[in-house]
Formats: C-alpha cells, structure tokens, sequence
C-alpha cells in the first residue's frame, strides 16, 4: 500500500471515530502541517455530509408517499347538495336521532364508571418501525404486538430507557395491571425531570389518567385530565374533551 | 384511529439532534404542518403538487438546520417553519420568473414582522447533482454508504443486509465507495466549493 492510500485509509478511520487516541492525535498534527491530507479530508467530510443529505432526502420521499396514500383513505365527507332536496324527511329523521343520542348521552353519564370510561378511550400507544433507530428486545416485542413478552422482558431490565419505560408501562395497561402501569409512568416523569428531557411527555400524561380510572383512582386522574383539557396544543387535548371531563368528574362527586 | 408519537418542540429538537431515526419526527411534522405549507402555497399562486414538493424541501432544510445547530428554538417550530416555507416557496416563484410581482405582493402582506432565514436556503439546483453523483454510485455502494453513514448500522448488521462474505469485506468495500464519491466531488473544484456551503448552511 503505498503512503497516499495508506493516508486515505487512516483519514477514513479518522471520519468514522475508528482511531485511537494516540493514531488520532498524530494523524491531526499531521493534517494541520500537511495541507494536501487537509484538503483531502475535507473532502471526504462532504462526500459523508453528502450522503447524510441524500440519505435525509430519501428518508422524507418515501415517508411523504406513505403519509399521502393515508390522506387518501381518509374517508370522504358526503356534501351537502343532494341532501338539501329531502330536508323535511331529514328533518324527521334528525329529530329521531337527536332523542336516540340523547337517551345514549345520559345512558353513559349514569352507567358510566372510572373503568368504562378507560376501556372506551384506551388504545395501546402505536410505535411505528423506524430503520436505524435502537431496536431493544423490549421494543422489538412491543412493535410486534407481543405485550406478553413485553412484561416479561421489562422486570429484567436494569436501567430501563425512556422508549422502554414507556412502552412496558402501556404494556402492563394493556394487561389491565393499572398499579404497575402507574408506577412506570411515574418513574418516566421523574427520569424525564432529572435528565432535564422530555420524551413522550405528552404521552405519559394522558396513559397515565387512563391508568389512573382503570385503577379507580378518578380523583386522581381528574387534574391531569383537567390540565389536558384546558391546554389547547396539548397533544391529546381533543380526545379529553369536556364531555370526557364531565363523565370523569361524576366519579368524584360519587 | 393510528395514534401516533407527538413531541413538544423541545423534544422534536432533541430526537432530531441525536441519532435517532428522524421518522417519527417527521410524521409529525407532516400531520402538523403540511396543511399550513399546502394552504399558504395554495393562497400565493402554486397547487397542491407544488405544497408536496415545497413541503418535502421544508422538512430536509429543517431537519440539517437542526442537526448543525443553526436553530436552537429561538422562535417556536412552527414560527420557524412558516419563515422557511415562505422563502423557499418565494426562491422557487423566483425561479419562475414571476419574482417582482411576488415580491411586491409579498412585503405588502407581511410587513418586516416576519423572521429572515432566506440565507438557510439552499440551491436546489445544487441538491439536485449531488443525488445525481451518489445515484451514479451505484445500487451496492449506495446501499453500503448509506447504511453506514445515514442509518449509523454497525459493519456486523450491514453484513448481514448484504450478500458479503465478512465484515472486512464489506468494510473494504464501503473505504472504496467513499473513496470514489470523494472522488466523483474532488473533481469538480468549483461543485464542491459551492456544496461545502450549501451543506454547511454557513
């Protein structure tokens, strides 16, 4: 191997963090006296920057086809036009099913519980597979829908991630283990303050008042609830809406 | 109903600074911005293929902004986001030839409020060769730079992606494709300059 390609394989080592300290600081002294091996590796630092930004670039192409062709499945909203012909048989009807609706809405407030009220909102947080991201067994297990494995798996753990908190913690919801569920959730908030971050903050905050009425703990729940409700950007705001506050708030006048 | 990941604007900043896979982050960029970007491109003379194209352009400036430090919050995301929309959909009108009348009628609706991040802009003419060049690396190398260097796999998994016989195989193969890339760059002096400080953003 001659000395240009052994510099270029050393500066490759260099880029990719491969060196040791000691070849990294030669290599450096080397580059700042000899501005050739400079130049050299300044270009490849842009051939790797090149391929982030392809790489970046192909990455928003193939997630941009799959969020339209789900903008395209939405169901499409019927207008009006045709309707507008047949208003007073519709009238009847709307009447009828303003009655039906309203024998349902005081059906659910008086026969609704703190349980009830869980089963009909909750739904396992979906992970969606992301190339390149840190794969655990636990995440792994979760995104393959197996909760049982999930619980299986998250005991063992030592120092557990925020990914992995959270996603052990919807598993037990899941399972319909609401104590330990809660404990989980409680250990992400306190592992998000120490470390100053916010991962699946938002998310926490709405399975964990879910956890809370599936541990019949409403009174619990309902400040959570409230503070979801009255923050309009909160990620979950619209699915606590006031007739899910007015339903939770029955529990705590009980 | 798909519940998907959401992120306040602290944590969408953290997981597309670190090395985490951005694609969560970037469906959320999608369901909440994509409507802003399309009706605004949609109010100032382009469609709803011209937002698309807009759109993907928006996520990939912001998204290498993020990761070089260029935006560390100083304005909300979404503040930021219509900044960068507004100038990359007026660099593309320019580009039209119709810049004069754009530009008048867009200093009348915005007058001197809004954030200047023209200089964030990147020729797009210039992303344009540089997806040719790696492209004309072709299918094997590209798969193995990519891998490496987008997807941050270690040699053992690229291994096992690939139809190589061992890791230093592989690895010998990666040291060549970038050599040749390098290479495919370092010979056009005045491309690479101009690339350097199109994907510096400096």
């Amino acid at each position: 191997m001659n000395d240009n390609s052994t510099n270029s394989d050393l500066l490759v080592q260099y880029l990719d963090g491969e060196l040791n300290k000691e070849q990294h600081d030669a290599l450096q002294k080397k580059i700042q006296e000899d501005s050739a091996l400079a130049q050299k590796l300044d270009s490849l630092r842009l051939a790797k920057d090149s391929l982030k930004s392809y790489g970046l670039k192909t990455r928003i192409h193939n997630i941009h086809a799959e969020m339209m062709q789900e903008d395209n499945n939405k169901p499409l909203v019927k207008k009006p036009g045709v309707l507008a012909k047949m208003l007073p048989y519709t009238l009847r009807i709307a009447a009828s099913v303003l009655v039906v609706i309203g024998i349902s809405f005081l059906y659910q407030y008086y026969s609704a519980s703190p349980e009830k009220l869980f089963e009909e909102n909750f739904q396992a947080f979906d992970v969606h597979e992301s190339r390149g991201s840190v794969s655990t067994t636990l995440t792994n297990a979760y995104k393959a829908g197996d909760m049982k494995l999930v619980i299986q798996q998250y005991p063992a753990l030592k120092n557990p991630t925020a990914e992995e908190n959270f996603l052990g913690a919807n598993a037990f919801l899941n399972n319909h283990q609401a104590a330990k569920a809660i404990d989980i959730f409680l250990a992400l908030q306190q592992q998000n303050k120490n470390n100053s971050t916010h991962y699946f903050e938002e998310d926490t905050e709405y399975y964990l008042a879910l956890a809370y009425l599936l541990n019949s703990q409403p009174q619990t729940a309902l400040p959570i609830l409230e503070k979801i409700n009255h923050d309009k950007n909160h990620a979950y705001h619209k699915k606590i809406n006031s007739w899910f506050l007015t339903r939770a708030k029955r529990f705590q006048a009980k | 109903m798909k519940i998907r990941r959401t992120f306040t604007d602290a944590a969408l900043l953290e997981i597309l600074r670190s090395d985490e896979s951005p694609d969560d982050a970037i469906r959320f960029l999608y369901i909440t911005q994509f409507d802003i970007t399309t009706r605004y491109v949609n109010q100032n003379s382009g469609n709803d293929e011209d937002a698309q194209d807009i759109f993907q352009e928006l996520v990939l400036v912001f998204i290498e902004l993020v990761k070089k430090n260029k935006f560390r919050g100083e304005s909300s995301v979404s503040t930021f986001l219509y900044a960068l929309t507004r100038n990359i959909w007026l660099n593309e009108l320019k580009k039209r030839n119709r810049a004069k009348l754009r530009d008048e009628k867009f200093d009348k609706q915005q007058p001197g409020t809004d954030m200047d991040v023209s200089h964030f802009i990147m020729h797009r003419e210039m992303k344009t060769v540089l997806m040719r060049m790696v492209d004309n690396l072709g299918e094997p190398c590209k798969k193995i730079l990519l891998a490496f260097y987008f997807d941050n796999l270690a040699m053992k998994d690229i291994l096992l992606a690939t139809a190589y016989d061992n890791e230093q195989v592989v690895r010998n193969k990666k040291y060549k494709c970038l050599k040749q890339l390098e290479q495919l760059i370092a010979g056009k002096p005045e491309l690479a300059k101009n690339l350097k400080s199109v994907l510096s953003y400096e």
